[in-house]
């Protein structure tokens, strides 16, 4: 089946904590037409002919919203980095290169409601001071991309995007850019030289992109997700909005729960249930006769938990505190009949194709981690095999890289070790694997040639 | 990036020359095209197949069986490899890391529309519908 018929996976409707998604499942909310009749820009024209930028930014700061990303950093707060009073041009940019994995509630967002995503992104702009703002999406996105051209197509034509938008004198303008498949551009800086037409290899910082970003001028950066909810801020009062959630983790946010579940989907959930409510009751748990082995709360960088964390609440310090991290709200389950060994094989592969170079211990990290894996599952590991992940995990983390792709690959790592240091024995050690895993044990991993860093040709 | 874009769609993949040309018509080193060509998975360098599957194996995909149905692809379009075409030049599968439609695992990229929820009898089927797609239009020309 195509994507143009596939069905809502996941929840909206009229629920208290559906802000996003209420509109969701409208017949063509895509459209302009549509979208408005669902109340779609009257924050944007609010915010354009009522407030001030800093009453806008005051809103924000009010709601207590938090990038919804992976970092989690206060959006009102990273607004604020963007100078005031330098003249000259400045940019909004939308990261849309969602990609960890895991991760599909940005997709799901722009391919429901593009014109939520592109009202936030207006509204933002307004809000620093920027005429222009840039859609950064991921080249494999091919209909999030069309909805949204289609969609940038008739806000210029109704002259929402334009000299006067809303008959006020604040030019807005939007444009698409898209990837080309690289995970590393969803780190912001790595986003700002692929946007410019470079490889995408992270920056230093500082300085930071608000004071010096896309072409060297200050630039916004914020998550597709993020910006989605300003049109309900905006209208809503960012007060009303931190009534949602709780403490430091204020309204709701999309989670896409994936693998060993019944019902997997995008679930809009409001800050604080458990993640035994979101794995058990909204995505219907485990398959029939299995149970839950280890769950990642927020993408595949996100440290595993085990089953016995299910309680853990959806409060992002609350996550951390149990040593993990929100992340993307990319929630994989699996289940007890897979190998946790061969599922951070899995995931360590993917670090290591994706790792841009720049670093020596990541670039060279994934790799070692890769055929260390391979040793241990194809029945030559040994305990030195062990001490060299544990090594390996120790060299790419705590600041040793530029950006934090080596930390992810070092978590996965410390995770997986720390709650599974057994299976990790049994392979490295008898060669046994006690996971249950009907599907193909006697499949021998692939050794693959030396997985080439990207570019390195 | 958009240049080498345009260049792919003609090509169908990103020849020496072609980097070139991009290099110098925007008069930047051809190193430097190559290198960002280089970096970026969605750039082709070696010829694929005219029908080209973008199969997700990350972990969402492989919990529900992406190995299986990659292994069922190479052997219905008759590749060994990851990457390598098929006799007949029409079929390629390719893995790639996370699509970000987990959702819909296992799952792949196709014709530039994502394809959900893959049985081997899904990946049959589209493969039959290009097969005969290729045979009807060498029909038409043959008669034409």
């Amino acid at each position: 089946m195509a994507d143009a018929g596939a069905a809502l996976r996941g929840s909206h409707g009229l629920e208290r904590h559906h802000l996003l998604t209420a509109d969701f499942g409208t017949p063509d909310l895509h459209r302009l037409d549509v979208y408005r009749r669902c109340g779609g820009y009257r924050s944007l024209e609010k915010a354009l002919k009522e407030m001030a930028p800093e009453e806008v930014h005051a809103e924000v700061k009010a709601s207590g919203l938090r990038g919804r990303g992976g970092a989690g950093f206060p959006t009102g707060t990273k607004w604020g980095f963007v100078p005031k009073d330098v003249p000259g041009p400045r940019y909004v940019v939308v990261n849309a290169d969602e990609s960890e994995p895991g991760t599909s509630k940005d997709r799901y967002l722009m391919e429901n409601s593009p014109h939520l995503v592109l009202e936030g992104a207006c509204i933002a702009a307004y809000a620093v001071g920027a005429h222009q703002a840039w859609i950064y999406i991921r080249g494999e996105y091919d209909r999030p991309h069309r909805l949204l051209t289609d969609a940038i197509g008739e806000l210029r034509t109704e002259g929402i995007l334009g000299p006067k938008p809303f008959g006020k004198d604040y030019p807005l303008d939007i444009q698409m850019y898209r990837g080309h498949g690289a995970y590393i551009c969803g780190e912001e800086t790595a986003l700002l030289e692929s946007l410019e037409g470079k490889r995408a290899q992270p920056r230093s910082r500082p300085p930071f992109p608000a004071v010096k970003g896309a072409w060297g001028r200050p630039t916004l950066l914020n998550n597709v997700e993020t910006l989605a909810n300003l049109a309900w801020i905006i209208e809503h009062g960012g007060a009303e909005y931190a009534r949602f959630g709780r403490e430091r983790s204020r309204g709701t946010r999309l989670l896409s729960v994936s693998g060993n579940v019944e019902r997997p989907g995008v679930y809009e959930i409001e800050l604080g249930v458990s993640f035994r409510h979101v794995i058990m009751e909204l995505a219907g748990g485990p398959p029939p006769g299995r149970r839950v082995k280890v769950f990642w709360p927020g993408g595949s960088s996100a440290q595993v938990l085990p089953e016995p964390m299910l309680d853990l609440s959806t409060d992002l310090d609350e996550i951390a505190r149990a040593g993990s991290m929100a992340g993307s709200g990319g929630v994989i389950v699996m289940d007890d009949a897979h190998c946790v060994v061969k599922a951070a094989h899995r995931l360590l592969r993917f670090y290591a194709h994706e790792s841009c170079g720049k670093c020596t211990p990541c670039r060279t990290g994934g790799d070692w981690a890769v055929r260390t894996y391979e040793r241990i599952l194809s029945a030559e590991g040994s305990a030195v095999d062990l001490e060299i992940l544990d090594r390996i995990q120790e060299s790419v983390q705590y600041g040793r890289c530029l950006c934090a792709l080596g930390d992810s690959a070092g978590q996965v790592i410390a995770s997986t070790m720390q709650h599974f240091r057994d299976e990790y024995e049994e392979h490295a050690l008898r060669n046994e694997c006690s996971a249950e895993v009907p599907r193909r044990l006697d499949r021998t991993p692939r050794t693959e040639p030396h997985p080439q860093q990207k570019g390195a040709s | 990036m958009p240049a080498l874009d345009i260049a792919q769609e003609e090509l169908g993949y990103l020849t020496a020359d072609a980097m070139s040309e991009v290099a110098e018509l925007l008069n930047l080193d051809a190193g430097y095209v190559e290198g960002v060509a280089t970096f970026y998975s969605l750039f082709h360098l070696t010829p694929t197949g005219r029908h080209h599957f973008y199969v997700c194996t990350n972990l969402s995909c492989t919990l529900r069986g992406a190995v299986e149905i990659c292994d069922h692809i190479k052997q219905r379009i008759g590749v060994e490899e990851f990457k390598e075409v098929s006799a007949d030049g029409l079929f390629s599968v390719e893995e790639v890391e996370c699509l970000g439609a987990c959702e819909y695992a296992p799952m792949m990229r196709y014709q530039q529309s994502f394809h959900y929820d893959l049985t081997p009898d899904k990946v049959d089927t589209l493969i039959d519908a290009a097969r005969r797609e290729v045979s009807s239009s060498e029909d038409r020309e043959a008669h034409g």
